[in-house]
């Protein structure tokens, strides 16, 4: 059964990247979002089982967004996907409840990496 | 202990390498950085597109990321496979790669070093104002036959 994926993140370009190269995985994209707000509405209706989740974003930052996202859907996998490339902030973002963390820029075989591993993909 | 100078020089790096390691990493064409000089705040060096991102906390002050439309049509077109960008993309990119070689300063500077979501304009903005009391760095960079300019301006 597919597994059923949101992107998060405030820039239209990054949100079409991560679609394109996810593309050969069997998830179906259940939506897009261009902040905190916008994607607890779709979390709520939706029941992703993945969300890439960018950090700084206008309405809601991305670790507000992840704590709320915990209390409303705690079995969602939950990957950052930020250009805070400080160790504190991929701390807090795991101590949270982040599965999996990744530093823009991010390349097509970064992410093919960290979802093969979210995934369990490859026997990781 | 480091003198203003010296700090201010290291932190110039610090971008500099982020710049160099966004292009070698995405696109891998390397970027060549030219002579970076330092520029009186009167009048901004800008390309036709521009974002910017407004940095606080243990520093305050801006960075931005000036580029013609071809630069970023490159880039997105690397990306995502588009030929034919709208304005809206052009801008998204800029925004983008501005907020991606800020974000990645925070791996030297830690987390005190905020940032601020993109401004991302087009042209020179009338409202646009530049603090006077910051030093304004300006690094020019080459990729894969565009020029643009990476400029720091710092308290």
């Amino acid at each position: 059964m597919k597994k059923r994926l949101l992107i998060v993140d405030d820039s239209s370009i990054m949100r079409r990247t991560i679609e394109k190269n996810l593309a050969n995985y069997d998830l179906e994209i259940i939506g897009q979002a261009s902040n905190g707000v916008e994607a607890l509405e779709l979390v709520k209706q939706e029941k992703p089982d993945v969300v890439t989740l960018d950090i700084t974003m206008p309405e809601m930052n991305g670790i507000q967004c992840l704590e709320e996202i915990m209390k409303i859907h705690p079995s969602c996998k939950v990957m950052i996907i930020t250009a805070l490339s400080d160790k504190l902030t991929g701390l807090i973002a795991l101590d949270k409840g982040a599965r999996g963390f990744l530093y823009k820029p991010v390349s097509a075989e970064d992410l093919e990496r960290s979802f093969n591993k979210l995934l369990k993909r490859n026997g990781e | 202990m480091e003198s203003r100078k010296e700090e201010f020089e290291a932190t110039c790096n610090l971008f500099i390498n982020s710049v160099n390691n966004y292009f070698k990493h995405l696109t891998e064409i390397d970027s060549n950085i030219r002579v970076p000089y330092l520029k009186e705040a009167n009048g901004l060096l800008l390309k036709d597109y521009t974002g910017m991102i407004a940095i606080s906390g243990s520093r305050k002050g801006f960075v931005y990321i000036s580029a013609n439309r071809e630069m970023f049509g490159d880039l997105i077109h690397m990306f995502i496979g588009i030929d034919d960008p709208s304005d809206e993309d052009i801008l998204d990119m800029a925004g983008e790669i501005s907020n991606v070689v800020a974000g990645n300063v925070r791996a030297n500077l830690g987390a005190n070093f905020m940032i601020s979501v993109p401004i991302v304009f087009e042209g020179m903005p009338k409202e646009l104002k530049i603090p006077e009391n910051v030093s304004i760095y300006v690094i020019p960079i080459q990729w894969n036959n565009h020029e643009a300019f990476v400029v720091l301006g710092l308290e």
